[in-house]
This record gives structure tokens, sequence and C-alpha cells, in this order.
């Protein structure tokens, strides 16, 4: 293949075109700086690309294999990190919270898990940029947190049939629920249009009513100078005889090549970050590069995704609207009566037929299928949904490491162990029970309960102390001045909201930084 | 129909001139029959015929056909299974290896291919599989019975709900774009959704 510049080296390279790849690339070239992003998957056109169609979209999400370990591994593939330019913001629900405080300073408030080396008062200029640079819609008052709101549009109108009931369930419960912020249009917006209601969000959006860093930041990147190379796969960072990175090595339909730069941005998610890392390891650093603290992919962390399913003797028909539109956020913040640390958000959460089917075929010990699974099937538009993001405490012993496996570009495969801790279990049961006490006083019969994870965060922690972070709070890393890391696996800890703001947010802040840097 | 449905004349095809002419294509390539494997060999193929429609709890060939045609394009095709258990094989060898043991358990239990023992034999094989209690003989080797029922029924639920006529069945309102949805209130419908018959 031909590019631009393939035989300079550009000041910037970033690795992976998603939610804080884009942000990084619209910001650097606006900049003014040179910037090169390759991303290993396609470049779609919404319109003509994506389908209203669950099964053949998957193809958004990451699917290459992995190898999962542990006593209840959690699922990878389409519920995870997407492929292609925009990354996991193509087949993300649009949900757009912040961070509490709280959620930065767990250590110094509950005792567990590890404070940021930032506070929320570091990212909330970066919050506000972001929500007002995708104009977010949400309530004019938000009740939780730092930010109460107003977004910078207005929240959704009208819901969804799953979104009232729950509404319904919570107010006879005395829970306060809110319309949920999302990287959706209410109206229209530099061009696009608002949400349809079409409800396939998580298959990619074809209005392009939802938010997407495709649609919104690349296309500026574009413009302001950055090229953009699809399918890609980077399998090597190259080190020179100083210690720095001076560039990658990336493979385009079985061919290598390389790209040279100043600068090289990992943003390739909480797999293939570390996966990268660690495999591109030389004699000056064995163990991998930034890793002299040894906690490169360790410590990855989840959110706990249980769905409960309650029948009603009305139709709620679970496929309109956006899955996801209305939340609560009160029992975000630890409480000591509860007998675990940290909290959880619950979304009323639409579903597909196969998204619902497979949730149920799994929903008990032993494997629902036949007459019985038919049965529940049939009766698809009586089901009503709520899910759970629940807030999951770093281990050491979770985490990314290289397999005996090899791809076909000769890379190890991923490695992924995980395993629930005390809390995390403890935890889930609490929003469980909530969950189907709001179903119930919605009037439903509550049926079944689905184990599911959503999310992936750390592998890479920011920290002020080298011997047990990766990077600086600017995903700079501590071991290799020109090497930065800018996406979920930068998280300390994981919160009990949706990541997305946080991620783009953080890469918002790096890209100043960056910036600065560049600058001096 | 041993099964209800509350949408007995709902056709979800019915709309299809509505939906952008791309969703349309995936949707109706599901209902050609496609009889030419790239993976299965003939044997495999029957085994899963009944093995899936006894999953699915439906016997109607054209829709057991797109499940296997789902199947075999999976294993032709051959791209990344997302995740994998340690221990558990690759996609190929599992499917290849697992239905071959399926086979042998029918000649084992009455000296016939699975595929031609009656039905409560059938079943009784794929409970003790999907348990992981069915006996060990050397065609196990290596496959895990539970992940290899999991893998199975998790590409026949996959198949099986992104068939327009189980989309009919249930009442799904399938493709929405470029439409979408207005009328939102519990109990509200659109023009073009199902409506329950009484």
């Amino acid at each position: 293949m031909k590019w631009r510049h393939e035989h300079d080296a550009v000041d910037i390279v970033i690795v992976g075109a998603g939610a804080a790849g884009g942000v990084l690339a619209k910001e650097l070239s606006e900049a003014g700086l040179s910037v090169v992003v390759l991303d290993a998957g396609p470049w779609r056109d919404p319109q003509k690309d994506f389908a209203s169609d669950e099964l053949s979209m998957r193809s958004l999400a990451w699917e290459d294999t992995r190898i999962v370990d542990g006593t209840e591994p959690f699922g990878m593939g389409s519920h995870h990190s997407g492929r292609g330019i925009g990354g996991g913001t193509q087949n993300f629900t649009g949900v757009f919270l912040r961070f509490h405080e709280s959620d930065f300073k767990t250590k110094s408030i509950d005792g567990v898990g590890e404070d940021w080396p930032i506070h929320y008062k570091d990212l909330e200029p970066y919050y506000s940029r972001i929500e007002k640079e995708i104009a977010v819609s949400g309530p004019k008052h938000f009740p939780w947190g730092n930010f109460n709101g107003p977004y910078p549009y207005p929240e959704r109108d009208p819901l969804s049939p799953n979104a009232y009931l729950f509404q319904k369930g919570c107010e006879a419960l005395g829970i306060q629920s809110a319309v949920t912020p999302l990287a959706i249009l209410s109206a229209p917006f530099e061009g696009r249009p608002p949400c349809t209601n079409r409800g396939f969000c998580i298959e990619g959006c074809m209005p392009n009513a939802k938010f997407s860093t495709l649609i919104v930041h690349i296309p500026k990147a574009v413009q302001a100078g950055a090229e953009i190379l699809p399918n890609c796969m980077v399998t090597q960072i190259e080190v020179d005889t100083q210690g720095h990175v001076n560039g990658v090595l990336f493979v385009n339909q079985g061919t290598t090549y390389r790209q040279r730069a100043k600068t090289v941005i990992l943003c390739a998610h909480v797999v293939e970050t570390p996966r990268l890392l660690l495999h591109s390891a030389t004699p000056q650093f064995p163990d991998g590069l930034a890793n002299s603290s040894g906690w490169v992919g360790r410590s990855i962390m989840t959110h706990s995704s249980n769905d409960v399913y309650a029948k009603f003797e009305q139709e709620v028909r679970l496929y309109k609207g956006t899955p996801v539109l209305a939340s609560t956020q009160d029992f975000y913040e630890t409480d000591p009566h509860r007998g675990f640390a940290r909290g959880y958000t619950i979304h009323s959460h639409g579903s597909r037929p196969i998204d619902m089917a497979q949730g149920i075929s799994k929903a008990s010990h032993e494997p629902v299928w036949g007459p019985q699974l038919r049965q529940i099937m049939l009766d698809y538009n009586y089901y009503g949904r709520l899910t759970m993001v629940g807030e999951v405490l770093p281990q050491w012993d979770n985490h990314i490491s290289l397999s005996a496996e090899k791809d076909e570009n000769g890379m190890p495969r991923a490695s992924v162990t995980f395993n629930y801790g005390d809390n995390d279990l403890k935890l889930i049961d609490h929003a469980v029970e909530n969950m189907k006490l709001i179903l119930k006083a919605a009037g439903g019969e509550v049926a079944y309960v689905v184990s599911d994870t959503q999310h992936l965060m750390g592998g890479c922690r920011m920290g002020n102390n080298p011997a047990t972070s990766v990077v600086n709070s600017y995903g700079q890393s501590h071991d290799i001045p020109n090497l930065f890391i800018c996406d979920a696996s930068l998280f300390v800890t994981s919160s009990g909201g949706n990541p997305t703001n946080t991620v783009m947010a953080l890469a918002a802040r790096t890209a100043d930084y960056i910036i600065e840097l560049a600058s001096s | 129909m041993k099964n209800h449905t509350y949408y007995p004349t709902y056709n979800v095809m019915d709309e299809q001139k509505e939906w952008d002419s791309h969703t349309r294509s995936i949707v109706t390539s599901r209902l050609q029959r496609e009889h030419s494997h790239r993976f299965l060999t003939p044997v495999e193929a029957e085994t899963l015929r009944v093995w899936c429609a006894l999953l699915m709890d439906d016997h109607r060939g054209d829709i057991i056909q797109a499940i296997l045609t789902h199947i075999d394009q999976t294993l032709a095709e051959n791209k990344g299974e997302g995740q994998r258990k340690v221990n558990v094989p690759p996609l190929q060898k599992l499917l290849r290896q697992g239905l071959k043991a399926i086979d042998e358990a029918g000649w084992i239990a009455d000296s016939r291919p699975f595929f031609q023992l009656d039905e409560a034999a059938q079943k009784q094989i794929m409970r003790q599989i999907s348990d992981a209690s069915y006996p060990l003989t050397e065609a196990w080797e290596g496959i895990p019975q539970k992940a290899l029922f999991h893998k199975l029924l998790q590409l026949s639920v996959e198949a099986y709900y992104s068939h327009p006529l189980v989309w009919s069945e249930i009442g799904f309102g399938g493709p929405a774009y470029p439409r979408g949805y207005v009328r939102a209130d519990p109990g509200q419908l659109d023009p073009w959704e199902a409506v329950r018959k009484p």
C-alpha cells in the first residue's frame, strides 16, 4: 500500500480510532501536528455499511479470538471493544455519564481500590467541552454527582414503553429516576438529524443521530490534515537505542509496513493496548514496553451488567426506542448499611430478539433450550428489562497476558483472566434485588436474571508512583516519555457508570498536554 | 403448530419496501434456501439438522436450513470467535470433532447415526452432553461437552432469531430505518407494528 506519510516520521501516530483516538486525532491535527491514525478495522459509511440487523452488525465488535480464563470468565466480543474507524463508539448505546467525585478517591474515602492521580475538578472542563461538542441530550436537572445539568440539548422525548415502566416502578418506590444523558441528538445539530427511536444503537446508528468519532471527530481530523489508515493492524512498537519509541509496524493485507513517528499514542483499548506493549518487548525492555512496574495488563476491570427480565400482562416491546432512556443513580455512592463498598447505576434497557434469547438461554445454571426457550421468546413482546452498571474493584490477579497461541500475524493471542471479588458479588446481589423490586412495582412478574458484563477498563493504570502505575495522569509512560497510552486502560477504578464520557475527557486532556509539550 | 403466537397474520416481510436496501438484502438472503455447504459434510449437516431443530423446538425446514447455512458460513469463514475459554479447541475443531462424537453416540445407543435415532433418544443424549454427563469415549478426547453444547446453542439462537419468519411470530418490528418509531407509550403502536389477535 501507498500512503501520504509513508516515508516521513510524523509528529504523532495514533493506534486505534475509537473514542479516545478520534478525539486525539482531531485535537492534535487541528493544533498543526502531523498525525497518522492506524486502525485494525474498516472505514464504514453508516448509510451504506450499517444495517438494522442484529446478527450482521456484530461485525462492528472486535471479533478476534481472545483466550479467556477464570472461574466465571466474561464474554468478550460484541459487548466490548469495537473494530474499525470509530471503534466502540460505533456500537455503544450512547449513554454519556460523568464520573462522580468519589470515583477518583475510593481508597481515601472507602478504603477500597486506589485513588486516581487526578480529581474530578481536573476533568470537569473536559467533560463540559466534550458534551457541548457533541450536543449531549439530557435533563435540565440531573439529580446525582457533581454536574446536575442542564445538558447542552434537551432530554429525549418521547422515551420507550420500557423506560416509562421503569419510571413508574421507581416512582412507586420513592427512587429518583431521570432521562438518561445520551450522546444521541434530541434535535438537529451540525447537519445531523434527531433520533427516530429506531432502536438499533448497538448495531450502529444509520441516521447519524448517535455520536461516534467515525462521523464527528475523524472527519474533522481529516479536514485538519490527519491521515487515517483503516485495515492496518499494528503488531509492534519500535524502540531506538536511546530507549525512545520511534514508530510502529503494522500489517495490511498480509504485508508489514512501518510508520515512523516522534510520539506514539496507544488507544487500542484494554485488551489490545497491553497486548501490544507486552509483545513489543526488547532486550532493553524485556518485560514489555512501559512495564518496569510490572503493572501492564494488571487490574483490568469490567462492569457487572446483570439484566433482570420481568413479564408484564400488557405488551412492552423491548425493540422500540433507544435501548437506554431512563436511569437511576440513587445507589451509586457507598452506603455502609449495605455491607459492601461503592455502587451502581440502573438503566431501563431495551433488547432485540437475539440479545434476549441468548441472555435467557444462559439465565440459569443449566442451559435453557427447546420448548422452554421457544415459549419464552413467543412472549418476547411482554417482557421488560433493566440492567445494572456495577462498579467492579481492581484486583491485581485480573489481567491481560500473552497466550501461547498465535494469530494470523504471528502475534500471540491475548489471554484475559478475570474473577469477581466478594465486594463485586455483594454489589451485584444488591442491584439485582433492587431491579426486581422496581420491575415488580411497575406491575411486572420477575422472570429471569442474566449474568453479564459490559465495558473494559484498567490494565495500564495512571498514577504518580512509577512503581505502582504505568503512566502519569496524562497517559505518558513513566518509562518512555514519548509513548502515551490513552484509552480506558488508564482507568484506576471502574466507577458505577458508563465510561465513554470519561475516556473522551481524558483524551481531550491528554491532547492539551501533548500540544503544550510540542509548543514548548 | 403446538406453540402459540399472538400475531398469526403478521409478516414482517410485508414491510420490506420501507427498509434501506442494504438491510433488505441481508434479511432477504436468509430466506433463500442454500444447500451447498462449504465446510459441513453431509453427515455433519444431517446431525446438525436434527440437533438444531430440537434446540429451537422447531422443525420447519427452511428455518433450520438457515441455521445450518449460518453455522456452515461461520465455520468456513473462520473469523475470530470473540473469546474462547482456555482448554477449549478452536471452533472448527470443536464442531468437527464434536459432531463426530455426537454421531458416534447414535451408533452406541442404537447402531444408527444420531440423526436417525428417535427423538426421545436424541434428547436424552443432548441433555447428557449439556451437563457434561455423557460417558466419555475416545471421540470426546479434548472436546468439552458443555462448551460444545453452548456453542451450538449460541450459533442456533443467533441464526434462529435472525429469521424473518420467527420475527413475525414473536411480533418483533424488524428493521426500522429510515422510518423509526413515533408512538412510544405502553400499548401504543405505530401502524406497521404487529397487532395481537384475540
